[in-house]
């Protein structure tokens, strides 16, 4: 199991308050933002705020911003890519 | 339709920005057309390089904070040669005395003495005070377009001839709420905002205050007109435009139609144009769907700056200089407009003479609106006679400690007190989790008020328009990003904190739930701002044929942190206690149907009970029609209001039962909306006789009177 990818759900549970979903229901090559959790640009935002103070990843370009958020598998691999964490 | 007409002239105007004190100085940055945006210095921040902004410099030294000392120079100017004080003053404002606020919490200041001027309403009674005003201080509170809905309310008040001066306009200062709320937002462009250009990233966040000086008299020295506003709700997103401009779009067409003018008549638009990459795109499309050609167009947030809840009484102040002078501002900072807007702003300024032109203005909530502004040689407009309807109860609503509608109605029956904090699972019982989960206590309690309200009414149509009064607004979301901001060393607000931070968001998420596409006001009159959503809403429904309902509601929440140390009637000792209420109003009679009236709205100046009474009717009316009071005295006004009430009975010599209706709901700002809901049961179950009216009469800081009674 990635635990990455585990982690990345319980905390997108938290941070955006999806009380009525478990990370088990979470997809993570379904599409994130716009698709099925109701997750819109305001969501993403929070969770750059997030990805920044858990991973030390920013993320501040929009256009890299959408695919790093396209889904979770790509939000994964990017911070695993790119985070201090797993240097 | 019936028309009449009549002139609102501007008789002066206030103004303190980026870019200068004073109507010279800001025509001369102006012609200069040099950014006046800079690294921020207004308070300090971790970060070794600030972002630009646009900041007042040399700012006069008063105890007060930043916002009312901008708000008063602004008004001295405006009120210059005048000696008698405006009837009313409208003030917009979103930050009020955060920036204060901010600095004593980071210090744990624990005494509430010192967060005395943190409300919204402070600012307009500050202004009230300096400017001898003792009718009505009004605070609205709708975002960036603050300052825009404020003139507007100034101008339905002057068209209905209830007023004849009006000092109307905003003021906001930089705070870190906003600094770091827009930046977490990523709507910050660090090279300073570039409206409609092709590489802008963002806005430049600002402050400042303008005010006008508005009259339906013969002025001694005419600026210009306002000729017409407009008002819309995207209801589309808590922070983002819808992409098309639809609501945009609505509020010129709006602006227009109230001006009786045609898209032809404009000669010039003075664009909200942030500088963010989504309004500037949606406000062109906007722009282009109503007019062909496009007349010449600037946003002047290039040089000054985005003065959020000053702004659109800053353009609109700007806007009539530039008339009076022949002076077509510039789009500072767009060198290479963009394409994809498909508009060509003013490059440099200009000299040109242009009869009418049109401000806009649009916030956050979706929250648009439009003024027209005209040179002071304008033939006079004619304006829409107002309606002189009572306003029907259609449905009605509450929450109380004791629970929603039903519950409180019951526990009051049983004269029990239904002082208390209601669950949040209880409270937002009828709200499907998915939909408020970014939303927190206030917000939630309001979108389950308009929920119960639409349910009482049992029509499937919801209102158009809402209207919402609240004294604290959204507490938790304030004090979330704050402390967030605080503990991860200004480097991690919660932007979803920021979004719901604002007074308007409320309303703003009522109106997305609802498709309410109409005006959307949000008031902040502290204990007082139910009776001022409800007299915006009596404004607009009555003079505006577009408008037929309305929700009209208010909500406070108890935060256990901050309801203390700013509600001066919350202390140690006080039960905690949170709640509100409110309508679903149509204008027009509806037979056995319950109507309200706002009868009365004062400050507290001397000699204030006779013409309550005279409102009402006089005294003998009162004794024939009144059944019952429901008297509101917040407890930190407890002598005065108790004085004020004493003379208000021996003056009548009324012989009815009197009920102290903070006895039941417990203190919050927006109890009398609980208690306009008691009033409305009272009289539908029959307690009180079906000839007689109840009032619901607030005293303390200010003398208000709702009258309720069956038709």
């Amino acid at each position: 199991m990635d635990t990455l990818s585990e982690d990345l759900k319980k905390k997108l549970i938290e941070i955006l308050n999806l009380t009525d979903v478990t990370p088990e229901e979470i997809d993570e090559n379904a599409q994130l933002v716009g698709g099925e959790l109701g997750i819109d640009s305001i969501d993403v935002l929070e969770m750059v705020v997030m990805v920044e103070k858990e991973y030390g990843v920013i993320i501040n370009n929009k256009e890299i911003g959408e695919k790093i958020f396209s889904t979770l598998a790509a939000l994964t691999d990017y911070i695993r890519q790119n985070s201090p964490k797993f240097s | 339709m019936s028309s009449k007409k009549i002139t609102v002239s501007i008789a002066g105007i206030g103004i303190i920005s980026p870019l200068g004190i004073g109507l010279l100085a800001t025509e001369q940055a102006l012609r200069k057309n040099r950014s006046a945006i800079t690294p921020l210095t207004v308070f300090p921040v971790q970060h070794p390089s600030p972002l630009p902004v646009g900041q007042v410099q040399d700012l006069s030294d008063s105890p007060l904070p930043r916002t009312h000392r901008l708000a008063i120079t602004a008004a001295n100017q405006a009120m210059g040669g005048y000696t008698h004080p405006p009837d009313a003053v409208i003030l917009g404002s979103t930050t009020g005395g955060i920036l204060r606020t901010e600095a004593l919490l980071a210090q744990g200041e624990q005494d509430p003495e010192k967060y005395r001027y943190h409300g919204l309403s402070t600012v307009a009674e500050e202004i009230a005070r300096e400017v001898h005003c003792t009718g009505q201080a009004l605070t609205v509170s709708t975002a960036c377009s603050s300052g825009s809905v404020a003139i507007s309310m100034a101008l339905k008040m002057l068209q209905a001839d209830e007023v004849q001066w009006v000092l109307a306009g905003g003021a906001d200062s930089l705070c870190r709420l906003t600094y770091f709320g827009f930046h977490s937002l990523q709507l910050v462009d660090q090279e300073g905002s570039r409206p409609f250009d092709k590489n802008r990233r963002g806005m430049s966040v600002a402050e400042g205050a303008a005010l006008l000086l508005l009259t339906n008299q013969q002025p001694t020295h005419s600026y210009g007109q306002i000729l017409g506003c407009g008002l819309s709700c995207d209801a589309y997103h808590s922070a983002a435009p819808h992409p098309q401009g639809q609501g945009a779009a609505a509020a010129m067409k709006n602006a227009l139609d109230n001006a009786c003018l045609a898209a032809a008549d404009i000669g010039y638009i003075n664009l909200h144009g942030t500088g963010t990459p989504d309004n500037d795109l949606a406000e062109s499309r906007a722009v282009r769907k109503l007019f062909d050609p496009v007349p010449p167009l600037s946003s002047i947030k290039g040089l000054s700056g985005h003065g959020l809840a000053a702004s659109g009484a800053i353009e609109a102040a700007v806007t009539a200089i530039c008339l009076e002078r022949d002076l077509l501002p510039a789009n500072t900072g767009c060198l290479v407009p963009d394409p994809e807007c498909k508009i060509h702003p003013i490059k440099k300024p200009e000299k040109q003479p242009v009869s009418v032109a049109l401000s806009n203005s649009f916030g956050f909530g979706g929250n648009n609106a439009c003024l027209v502004i005209g040179r002071s040689d304008n033939k006079p407009s004619a304006a829409h006679e107002p309606h002189k309807a009572d306003l029907t109860i259609l449905g009605k609503a509450c929450i109380t400690g004791a629970g929603h509608t039903k519950e409180s109605m019951e526990q009051f029956f049983r004269l029990e007190s239904m002082a208390g904090t209601l669950d949040l699972k209880d409270i937002a019982k009828d709200l499907a989790a998915r939909k408020v989960r970014r939303l927190k206590r206030f917000s939630q309690m309001a979108l389950a008020l308009a929920t119960s309200v639409l349910n009482d009414a049992a029509l499937e149509q919801a209102p158009h328009s809402v209207f919402m009064g609240s004294g604290w607004g959204a507490l938790s979301e304030t004090h979330d990003f704050l402390d967030k901001l605080q503990s991860s060393k200004e480097q991690f607000p919660s932007p979803i904190d920021f979004v719901g931070s604002v007074h308007n968001s409320a309303a703003g998420q009522i109106a997305i739930m609802h498709g309410a596409t109409g005006a959307n006001i949000t008031c902040s009159g502290g204990d007082y701002s139910f009776e001022q959503a409800l007299l915006t809403a009596d404004n607009f429904l009555r003079s505006d044929e577009k408008l037929h309902s309305a929700f009209v509601l208010a909500a406070d929440e108890f935060h256990e942190h901050f309801s203390p140390l700013f509600d001066p009637s919350v202390d140690g000792n006080t039960v905690p206690a949170d709640g509100g209420g409110g309508f679903y109003l149509c204008r027009g009679a509806v037979p056995k149907k319950t109507s309200v009236r706002l009868c009365f709205f004062s400050g507290n100046g001397t000699d204030i009970i006779d013409p309550l009474i005279a409102a009402l009717g006089g005294k003998e009316h009162l004794q024939n029609s009144c059944g019952m009071i429901l008297a509101g005295i917040p407890a930190a006004f407890a002598d005065d209001g108790e004085i004020q009430l004493d003379h208000f009975m021996q003056q009548t010599g009324l012989d009815i039962p009197v009920i102290h209706y903070r006895k039941f709901t417990g203190e919050f700002a927006s109890a009398s909306s609980v208690a306009a809901v008691m009033a409305t049961h009272l009289l539908e179950s029959g307690e009180i006789a079906v000839d007689k009216k109840v009032l619901v009469l607030g005293f303390g800081k200010n003398i208000t009177a709702m009258e309720f009674g069956r038709q």
